[in-house]
């Protein structure tokens, strides 16, 4: 095919998303991996204090305590939350399962992702709670 | 037999006329509209009535032909099934984004021609067609589950509303984009269709299913609740498979 036979617009500018609020919420929703981003650190630096020994690891609790840094991750919580509810809502679409020739309904498969949160939640809760 | 009340509205519409002049400008209209005034009718109304320079395109009026898509206040819809009723205040029609405007709302089509036949949106079959047998007829039989897997995806009327909603295709016109995905894939999960080899070359690549990045709006906008975002990720699926299956192939 030839790709030169048909004319080209210049791409979009950068404010493109800025135009409509179904665009705001996708760049919201995609936006979410900032905070994500602060608390996946978060955990490699615990990780790294945990190898550095007993002082380096209370100062990583320390630093976890401090008020901004709980802010961010609870930030972070409410914005995997938020992706994962977005997610989850997709999912059906992108992967929709049949189950002896008949597809199963979408919200099933919603509920059915939600219902995987909260045992993951409570086998959490059980394992670690209790500390 | 028509007892609905007869009101005036006001449209804009975005006028390009490359003949006298090179930048583009808005025009309104005032006519008059009842409960029952689709933007087509509008449109047809301004044409016949006010202004006989307007240049647009429509043919079927029942959202079949997919001819008449333009932009209602910055969302992409077909004329023909967006009611006037429904919009309070000044009504701005614009040629569909992203396509090269020729004049008026008509818009240059061909970039999405070119990516609908680079998918080829076809039934292949890889044995020769037979000649016809009226004693022995083969014909290509389907039972209906196998038809409803992709019954959704052949829905599409090659409108180009999702071209119009999709940033990704703005943002770089290589992209395939939803329509053209969403028919591959169509011909993909047709049990009569032996051409997936020869499809999965053109969407498993960058400006292919993995352009997408399920902003989701062309779905919204579609007519036809064709689906094509889902459409388009399911493809994703199906290209991981392929480059998985191609890497233990060796």
């Amino acid at each position: 095919m030839d790709k030169s036979s048909s004319q080209r617009l210049p791409p979009l500018k950068r404010n493109w998303w800025l135009k409509h609020r179904f665009f705001k919420l996708y760049m919201l929703r995609e936006a979410t991996v900032l905070p994500l981003l602060f608390f996946t650190l978060c955990l490699l630096a615990g990780m790294v204090a945990l190898l550095q020994g007993a002082e380096s690891w209370q100062g990583w609790i320390a630093f976890m305590g401090f008020p901004t840094v709980l802010v961010l991750n609870l930030l972070a919580l409410a914005a995997s939350l938020f992706h994962a509810a977005t997610f989850f809502v997709l999912f059906p679409r992108v992967m929709p399962l049949r189950i002896a020739g008949h597809s199963l309904p979408d919200k099933a498969i919603v509920a059915g992702q939600w219902a995987g949160v909260v045992a993951v939640a409570l086998l959490f809760f059980w394992l670690f709670g209790r500390a | 037999m028509n007892t609905q009340q007869i009101s005036t509205k006001q449209i804009s519409v975005k006028r390009y006329l490359p003949d006298s002049s090179a930048e583009s400008y808005w025009q309104q209209y005032e006519l008059p509209v009842d409960d029952s005034t689709s933007l087509l009718d509008a449109l047809n109304h301004i044409k016949e009535q006010l202004d006989s320079t307007l240049s647009y395109r429509w043919s079927c009026r029942m959202a079949i032909c997919g001819s008449c898509g333009v932009m209602v206040n910055g969302i992409p819809k077909l004329g023909c099934k967006t009611f006037l009723r429904d919009y309070e205040g000044d009504i701005r029609i614009e040629p569909l984004s992203h396509f090269p405007v020729q004049r008026d709302l008509v818009v240059d089509m061909a970039i999405f021609l070119e990516h609908l036949a680079a998918v080829k949106p076809y039934l292949i079959d890889d044995n020769p067609v037979k000649p016809y047998d009226p004693q022995a007829p083969e014909t290509y039989q389907q039972s209906p589950e196998q038809l409803a897997r992709y019954k959704q995806f052949a829905n599409c009327i090659n409108c180009g509303l999702c071209y119009s909603a999709c940033p990704q295709f703005g943002l770089n016109p290589e992209f395939l984009g939803p329509a053209a995905i969403t028919l591959a894939h169509r011909y993909n999960l047709d049990s009569r269709d032996h051409g997936k080899k020869q499809r999965m070359a053109e969407l498993n690549r960058h400006e292919g299913v993995w352009s997408c990045t399920f902003v989701g709006f062309c779905s919204k906008v579609c007519p036809k609740h064709v689906d094509p975002a889902a459409a388009v990720n399911q493809g994703k699926v199906e290209a991981a498979k392929h480059t998985l299956i191609a890497l233990f192939k060796g």
